[in-house]
């Protein structure tokens, strides 16, 4: 094979210039050298100057952290009756990810409306409600029957994406009860993520999360979210879950319980509504109503009746879009059919004679009259160089009366006379302009909201050149501007011209009167409490953090320790009509469903406390208190009283009723706004009622008839029918 | 005195023999270079150490044995250290006339992969399956083009023209079409690349690189242009240009790549750290194509630094032998396996790093893979061959 000359051919003379090889390796050899130069500055490029930056990229692979949302805390009465609690439900999700392809989401969308027996068009709307968290797979129905749900998990291959979950959604174990008061949620949307309150909480909120949307739910939304669970979590390239850490422990939300007594609140939403078809059916259009029941002793809200009302639990889904339509009323965009609205503190109306009161505090604070004044009382009085006339309600010739007797009979000419006086002296038309009788109503709690743990309330107007000033610049433009009438102070001094109060801000006025002249600041929490069982049970749960097995982006929500589910098997009998088990006030007539709902409130242990608080003083002495609430018996118990017809019948021996009737003019229309504030028992007061009803008869005719029936209810007075009969009552 | 090396005659300044024919009547083995056999072995132990790393938990977690890579790695290095000692027993300048067989049997093979015997793994076919083992022809072939080559040029003793170029092109092109079929365009750029090296060590002048180097652009283009170079061979070789891949793409696999190494820092996070991107799986391929970036992320700057050296110790180590070689054939060859091997670290290094495009060209020593294993001892066991015998 091989010649011994190959073998040995080591030199010859066909060797290759030596040197042109040499030359040739070493270009080679350069090759290498810099082939490994650019290996090590890249390399040291990598790991050592963008160490750093990569190591995080490295961590953002494999870190997940995820957040479990804990149990929201419930909302109870003061007598501990749930009002508000966590149930789960079965839900349907899609996940907006899956369903991308058009087709693909048509087929699976028409299989579940059918399913579901929802239209695909509503399906759509909630798949594509901005307000849903694009995080999270989005929930196309609740309370999913079982059938449906073994449907789809038995032929997943027709219901790609699609997923059974169980999602905590709020449940109202007394029915649709205070649906104002307590509010509903829902995501949080942008708009409210950008808000201070939500924008400065710690732990923060983040889209998707679960908070209030109105009402206590809204107010009270970081104490009772609670905080989240939050763990981090490390997966591999598949998504799956190899390590976890828990960085944050959930911490249920606490309970809220409340000034409510859901019996009264009950019985103040019968008696509303009982009242609504009362007036209806003596030809009134009632668009509007509201009643208030506040303990005037501590400021504590018992019971916010509103007209219109709706169901929370049609809300406890989420559905913006349904939502819409169901708050939005019969006619959407009409103020008056909103049935959201808390009419007690958002219904800012002209008061009509229930105003006497404050404006007979604001005129003797002033001293342009004291309480042993008697001024006469005439069917007409004229003010003003022109000799301008102000009618009394009635062609009765009173002559000269007391503060007491110009409340029972509600004497206009009485309080024009104060307004009068007031307006002559510092006036902005007649005075010098210093508008001290506004000031004075100001400084009693008007114009301005009460600042009531309830969102959106109103202010009420007081007005004055400032405010006329900005009326006709808003409706005339600047040249429609007027001077300020004296005629406008008068007409205010009976609760008239645009003047505007809301029942609380009534109430309240009222309630200062009654307890010896305190101003308070109204609330409707009480206090916030954990349930100790629930305590403990955190405590040992503790150890055990639970290893996720698999891990989608977001989480559903961890299933979440019911506080319910705990508390029913044991619920507390509660006879209503029995007045034993019940602390006071017993012996209500009216029977409540939906009373195993009821948790023991000394095992609720006290987080903090909201206390009363006395923001202020009236700026008058007992003496006119005590002739004030004389005038206010006499309403419902004196001869003339405007309110005595209502109170036909009611034993008044046994709980004294006292208060005031108004009825406001609404506008030029010639329809009338009726109120009657009022307290009980007169001796003892323990409550204030305010009612108002807009396009109603007079005060005593159409709103005291629903104080009275309230007022049955909490004492216990055996009605006849337990339907609101009106009242008789002329004056204005 | 001639510098001994590079056909010289050195000449012993006592007796005035030749220093080659007294070193020549000493047994070969009195000439062994044993800094070649401990880089090779460090670079093995090392590579297994990498191959385990960067499998174990995977294999854990899948329920499978741990130590599987371990030890057929392990099976891979005995398999390449009996192969070495086959090839260096005889002497190397048989491969001359040898080498026309070793050729055909490679071209054979690498026919016989096109054919129906040939797997298919992940749309190519690269793999001859015998049932227990799987080759890899186109491993094989580096070596045996390139002793190929090194044989028809040698023959030529340095003064080659333009048919000895087309033929060494022939030579080169019969093999590197079959491997481009598979398709496996990397491997093929090898060749390219040793063709390269080994025709400038042949003796080829500066004005046939110019011709080569315009004929290849215009195939490269026409190759393109007529669709023979597919579009998704187009997008992986530019993918490490693309600075936010898609994730699905090919661009993902270097994203994660990049990470592990960089995240590596100076010191790396340790062998089977927790929580790595080597242990949860973030990089695809990672014992086999991606096996650097295992070394990167648990032992960091100095841990890569160290295996470079290796290799460039190894290099250096080959190109020495090429310049002490008694006879161009050992030249061509040892310069070639210094080329293959640099080549084949700058290409998959530089890949994973991302300054190379992705190509599935593996790691000499630290990828895990029987036929890569066994060519690299080969080409070790041809040096040394050369070395040994360099003055006989």
């Amino acid at each position: 094979m091989f010649s011994a000359r190959d073998l040995m051919s080591s030199s010859g003379p066909e060797q290759p210039p030596i040197d042109r090889l040499k030359l040739r390796l070493a270009v080679l050899g350069v090759l290498v050298v810099a082939v490994f130069v650019a290996l090590f500055s890249r390399l040291w490029y990598l790991q050592v100057l963008a160490a750093d930056e990569f190591e995080q990229l490295a961590k953002e692979n494999r870190v997940r952290t995820v957040y479990s949302e804990p149990a929201r805390g419930r909302i109870l009465d003061r007598n501990g009756f749930v009002l508000v609690d966590n149930r789960h439900s079965t839900t349907v999700t899609v996940d907006r990810q899956i369903v991308e392809t058009p087709v693909k989401k048509a087929a699976i969308f028409k299989r579940l409306s059918r399913l579901l027996k929802v239209p695909v068009q509503e399906l759509n709307e909630r798949l594509n409600d901005v307000n849903v968290s694009p995080y999270k797979p989005v929930a196309l129905a609740y309370d999913v029957p079982l059938g449906v749900v073994s449907w789809i998990e038995g032929n997943p291959e027709n219901f790609e994406g699609v997923e059974i979950d169980t999602r905590p959604v709020r449940f109202y174990p007394q029915g649709q009860w205070a649906a104002q008061i307590l509010g509903y949620v829902g995501e949080i949307t942008d708009t409210m993520l950008e808000e201070d309150y939500f924008r400065k909480a710690r732990p923060i909120y983040r889209p998707g999360d679960i908070v209030g949307r109105t009402g206590l739910e809204r107010t009270y939304d970081k104490q009772l979210r609670g905080k989240p669970a939050i763990s981090r979590l490390v997966v591999n390239s598949s998504n799956k879950v190899v390590d976890s850490t828990e960085v944050q422990e959930a911490e249920p939300g606490a309970d809220l319980i409340t000034h409510l007594d859901i019996r009264i609140q009950k019985a103040a939403e019968q008696a509303l509504a009982a009242g609504i078809a009362a007036n209806k059916a003596a030809n009134y259009t009632p668009t509007d109503a509201a009643a208030l029941v506040l303990d005037p002793n501590t400021g504590g809200v018992v019971a916010m009746a509103s007209y219109p009302t709706f169901d929370p639990a049609l809300l406890a889904d989420g559905f913006q879009t349904k939502d819409d339509k169901i708050l939005g009323g019969a006619t959407p965009n009409y103020e008056p059919d909103d049935a959201t609205k808390n009419r007690t503190i958002t219904a800012a109306n002209s008061p009509g004679s229930v105003f006497k009161v404050p404006v007979a505090i604001a005129a003797l604070s002033l001293g342009v009259s004291d309480i042993g004044e008697l001024i006469d009382c005439p069917n007409i009085r004229y003010f003003g160089a022109d000799q301008q006339p102000f009618r009394n309600w009635t062609s009765t010739n009173y002559g000269l009366i007391d503060y007491a007797r110009s409340l029972e009979i509600s004497c206009d000419t009485f309080y024009y006379e104060l307004g009068w006086r007031m307006e002559d002296r510092w006036g902005a038309g007649n005075g010098d302009g210093s508008e001290r009788f506004q000031k004075a109503l100001r400084r009693i709690g008007f114009d301005d909201p009460t600042g009531i743990d309830l969102p959106n309330e109103a202010g009420g107007v007081i007005p004055d050149q400032k405010w006329l000033n900005d009326y006709c610049a808003a409706v005339d433009g600047p040249a429609g501007c007027t001077d300020w009438f004296p005629g406008y102070s008068v007409n205010m001094s009976i609760g008239q011209f645009s003047l505007t109060v809301t029942p609380m801000q009534m109430a309240l006025n009222y309630a200062a009167v009654i307890n010896g002249g305190k101003m308070l600041d109204p609330s409707v929490a009480s206090y916030f409490g954990r349930p100790r069982h629930e305590l403990t049970t955190i405590e040992e749960e503790l150890p055990s953090v639970a290893p996720l097995a698999s891990v989608s982006p977001t989480t559903s929500p961890a299933p979440s320790p019911s506080p319910s589910g705990e508390l029913s098997p044991t619920p507390i009998p509660t006879p209503l009509s029995s007045p034993t088990p019940t602390p006071s006030p017993s012996g209500f007539s009216t029977d409540l469903s939906g009373s195993e709902a009821r948790a023991s409130l000394d095992d609720e242990k006290v987080i903090s406390r909201i206390k009363p608080k006395v923001v202020g003083r009236l700026p008058v002495g007992s003496e006119v208190l005590e002739e004030l609430k004389q005038g206010l018996e006499d309403v419902v118990t004196g001869n003339d009283g405007t309110a005595v017809s209502a109170f036909a019948g009611f034993p008044l021996d046994r709980i004294p009723i006292a208060g005031k009737t108004g009825t406001a003019e609404i506008g030029e229309t010639g329809k009338t706004r009726a109120w009657f504030i009022s307290y009980a028992p007169a001796d003892d007061p323990q409550y204030v009622i305010a009612v108002y009803m807009n396009e109603a008869g007079h005060g005593g005719e159409s709103a005291a008839p629903i104080a009275r029936e309230i007022y049955e209810a909490i004492f216990g007075i055996d009605s006849a029918t337990g339907d609101v009969s009106l009242g008789q009552d002329e004056s204005g | 005195m001639r510098a001994d090396g590079l056909f010289g005659q050195a000449v012993d300044r006592i007796g005035g023999e030749p220093i080659s024919s007294r070193m020549a009547r000493k047994a070969p083995i009195r000439h062994l270079d044993p800094s070649l056999l401990l880089v090779t072995l460090v670079l093995s132990v090392f590579g297994a150490v990498m191959v385990f790393s960067a499998t174990a938990s995977k294999q854990e977690e899948a329920g499978l044995d741990p130590g599987l890579f371990l030890k057929r790695q392990i099976a891979y290095a005995v398999g390449g250290a009996i192969a070495l000692l086959v090839f260096s027993l005889f002497d190397y300048r048989h491969l001359k006339s040898l080498s026309v067989v070793l050729y055909g049997g490679t071209v054979a093979t690498l026919g016989l992969v096109l054919t129906g015997l040939g797997e298919v793994v992940g749309g190519a076919r690269r793999w001859i399956d015998f049932g227990f083992f799987q080759i890899q022809p186109s491993e094989f072939a580096k070596v045996a083009v390139i002793v190929a080559v090194a044989a028809f040029l040698a023959e030529r003793k340095g003064d080659i023209g333009g048919k000895d170029i087309l033929a060494t092109l022939g030579i080169v092109a019969l093999p590197a079409v079959l491997i481009f079929l598979e398709p496996d365009l990397g491997t093929m750029m090898v060749f390219v690349a040793l063709t390269a090296v080994l025709l400038m060590l042949g003796g080829a002048r500066l004005r046939h690189f110019l011709i080569l180097g315009a004929v290849g652009i215009v195939v490269v283009i026409g190759a393109v242009k007529m669709g023979v170079i597919r579009d998704y061979q187009i997008e992986r070789v530019t993918a490490f240009m693309d600075p936010n891949p898609d994730p699905q793409s090919e661009g993902y696999n270097l994203t994660q790549s990049k990470i592990a190494i960089a995240s590596g820092g100076l010191r790396g996070k340790g062998l089977q750290a927790d929580n790595t991107q080597t242990t949860l799986d973030f990089v695809p391929e990672q014992q086999t194509d991606f096996i650097f970036t295992a070394v990167g992320e648990q032992v960091g700057f100095l841990g890569c630094s160290f295996l470079l050296g290796l290799f460039a110790f190894l290099i250096w180590r080959a190109l020495r032998i090429a310049m002490m070689s008694r006879d161009l054939f050992g030249t061509l060859i040892a310069g070639g396996i210094a080329a293959y091997w640099a080549f084949q670290v700058f290409v998959n290094v530089g890949m994973t790093m991302g300054i190379m495009p992705i190509t599935g060209i593996p790691l000499p020593f630290i990828s895990f893979g029987g036929s890569a294993m066994l060519t690299n001892f080969v080409a070790v066991a041809l040096l040394l061959n050369i070395h040994m015998r360099r003055f006989l």
